[in-house]
């Protein structure tokens, strides 16, 4: 017999399995919306795209609504909270794709939607010296920037794991802001006012992408949600998409699989912090000012706690977290000033009680979608009622 | 023919030197086992193979090409497979889900659907637990998993890191059986153990590793015979 520490003992493997299958169906069931998730995916296709159409249409009307009880009215105007909602629900969608799917902790965030802000406030505000380009291009130019510099931190920071990387983003949060506040060129607390708007006029004359009119914006936001969601639903069932997952799961596995692992950390720091550059376009043209104040660590955390409150790794979750984050403060003015202790207490609750956060991904569906899911009951339900399965332990080696 | 060949390897961890000045080298077609006890410096060794870690000295060639500085997922379309030490398998993804990732880096779906049918033949439970979760299944069956998963890149070399570690002695023995069957079918094998009785008696060479250095080398009937291996690593003397 061997004299290093021998062959551990484990229970009879049938019986090992038995628990863990039964583990595994409880796992599936628990939660605040029991079986939510398998509901939807139980119906037939053309049901789902019609309770999405149905969603999205009342998603649009919802400044005109003004439902009652869910308004943040008279505290605050119930357009702008929306549009500030969608400003949010976007970074936490864009977010969800570094910390959710790729699994890299990133907790300088505020950095890309600070450069974004940034972007769209520098050539179009006429406080900047700077070329002025219409505000529709800020869009895609600031994604630009902000994407170049998703690269840049990437590159040199990538190389690190876990908490060396969050430690050095958090770093990268604080340089922009400082930047922000020593570069003369950045106009520090001073700041850019009257930063630019999409153009046209309605019937009577009037701008329609006011600061002081929410609707549009949050049509506007609500719209590119919408396509950045298709985006990165294509992203998730790609091969992509497939990597980042098998990279968050276990990184050195995914690379000995042949997943060019920094290549593709990468590009998911680069995709979401496109999406934060966009978000802090959006941000800048809504609020039409901007400067220093806007982009501290709080707010970079506030990002993660959107994700992580809504589920990571699931982008309908996502949308859900960021916007909660926003409305909540708006919604109950009296205890605004202890957001921060809120979200914290609301997030060790969700830790504790909903560790997967409001809307769980599941791991799987990320990877294979459906397809996946519909195989996976089928095989569930070919195990017996007993829920016993006959091993033969022999029965590969001999073959 | 060498399929794989070090030469004066040495791994460093920091200032820590893990591996010193170490040369072997793996004929194609043969079961080579390394053994050793903790911290003899094995999966560093594999590590260094798969690519998961840099030498800090010497040099790597596999199938005649110096491999020492290239990227651990262009190995594995080399040919360079592993099961990692701790099986390694995605959690969170189904078996066929963790089969499918083993083929990650290969285009030829039609050769990717026969190696899958080999991998259900050599385990034939993983078949039945297609649709399971890697991290519900139990340590036997993660391992038989981590196997047939390396071998869905259709490797020229499979490298095993402690395929017996934590598992029960019936699995044991055919996790050892089916390493041979694999073996037969083609595939040169590099085999990490502390389970030396097993390893060297299925190994057609065999490598005695102590803190980072070879100190005897053989076939693995000649080592299980050798009285100093026997006594420090089979129990025996």
């Amino acid at each position: 017999m061997s004299t290093t520490d021998g062959p551990t003992l484990i229970p009879d493997d049938a019986s090992a399995q038995e628990i863990a299958d039964r583990e595994a169906r409880m796992r599936r069931r628990k939660g605040w919306f029991p079986g939510l998730s398998d509901k939807w995916n139980a119906l037939p296709r053309q049901t789902q795209w019609l309770i999405l159409i149905v969603v999205v249409v009342i998603a649009y009307l919802l400044p005109i609504l003004n439902p009652p009880l869910i308004t943040t009215e008279p505290g605050n105007n119930w357009q702008i909270a929306l549009a500030q909602m969608s400003v949010y629900a976007l970074v936490a969608v864009g977010l969800n794709v570094v910390v959710g799917y790729a699994g890299l902790l990133d907790l300088g965030y505020v950095a890309f939607f600070a450069l974004g802000s940034y972007t769209a406030a520098m050539f179009t505000s006429p406080d900047s010296p700077y070329v002025h380009i219409p505000y529709l291009w800020t869009l895609p130019l600031a994604m630009a920037v902000a994407m170049f510099f998703g690269v840049v931190l990437g590159v040199p920071t990538l190389r690190l794991r876990g908490d060396y990387l969050a430690i050095v983003t958090l770093g990268f949060g604080e340089i922009v802001r400082i930047l922000a506040t020593i570069i003369p060129a950045m106009k520090g607390q001073v700041g850019f006012q009257n930063v630019g708007h999409p153009p046209g006029t309605d019937s009577s004359g009037q701008t329609i992408f006011q600061n002081s009119n929410g609707t549009p914006w949050y049509w506007l936001t609500l719209t590119i949600i919408i396509l950045v969601l298709l985006a990165a639903g294509n992203l998730e069932r790609s091969r992509v998409g497939r990597a980042w997952i098998a990279i968050r799961e276990d990184e050195d596995a995914a690379e000995i699989m042949g997943v060019p692992t920094f290549k593709y950390k990468v590009w998911a720091f680069a995709i979401g912090a496109s999406v934060g550059g966009l978000s802090g376009a959006l941000f800048a043209g809504q609020v039409g000012f901007v400067n220093n104040q806007k982009f501290d660590i709080a707010t970079s955390i506030l990002f993660v706690a959107a994700v992580v409150m809504g589920g990571t790794g699931n982008k309908v979750g996502a949308i859900l977290g960021g916007a909660l984050v926003a409305y909540i403060p708006l919604r109950f003015t009296a205890i605004a000033e202890f957001k921060y202790l809120i979200f914290g207490a609301a997030l060790v609750v969700i830790m504790i009680f909903r560790p997967g956060g409001l809307l769980p991904a599941r791991q799987s569906l990320l990877a294979y979608g459906r397809l996946a899911y519909n195989k996976l009951k089928g095989a569930l339900g070919d195990i017996p009622a007993s829920g016993k399965v006959v091993l033969e332990p022999g029965k590969g080696a001999d073959k | 023919m060498t399929l794989l060949e070090l030469k004066n390897i040495s791994v460093h961890y920091g200032r820590i030197q893990a591996i010193s000045d170490m040369s072997f080298s793996v004929e194609e077609g043969e079961i080579v086992s390394l053994i050793g006890a903790n911290g003899a410096g094995k999966t560093t060794t594999m590590r260094t193979i798969s690519g998961l870690l840099a030498p800090s000295a010497g040099s790597i060639t596999f199938a005649g090409q110096d491999i020492t500085r290239m990227k651990a997922h262009i190995r594995v379309v080399q040919g360079i497979s592993q099961a990692p030490e701790g099986r390694g398998i995605f959690p969170g993804m189904t078996v066929e889900e963790n089969l499918d990732m083993g083929s990650y880096g290969r285009k030829d779906r039609t050769k990717v659907a026969e190696d899958l049918e080999r991998v259900f033949d050599l385990f034939p439970r993983l078949k039945e637990r297609i649709k399971q979760f890697g991290g519900t299944m139990s340590g036997g069956e993660q391992q038989m998993l981590a196997i047939g998963r390396a071998l869905m890149s259709n490797p020229k070399l499979l490298l095993l890191d402690e395929p017996s570690m934590g598992l029960a002695p019936q699995f044991i023995r055919q996790i050892f059986k089916i390493v041979t069957e694999i073996n037969n079918q083609g595939t040169t094998v590099l085999l990490v153990e502390q389970n030396a009785n097993q390893a060297l008696a299925r190994a057609h060479r065999a490598f005695v590793l102590e803190t980072g250095s070879i100190t005897h080398r053989g076939t693995g009937k000649e080592l299980l015979a050798n009285p100093a291996v026997k006594e420090a690593y089979l129990g025996v003397g």
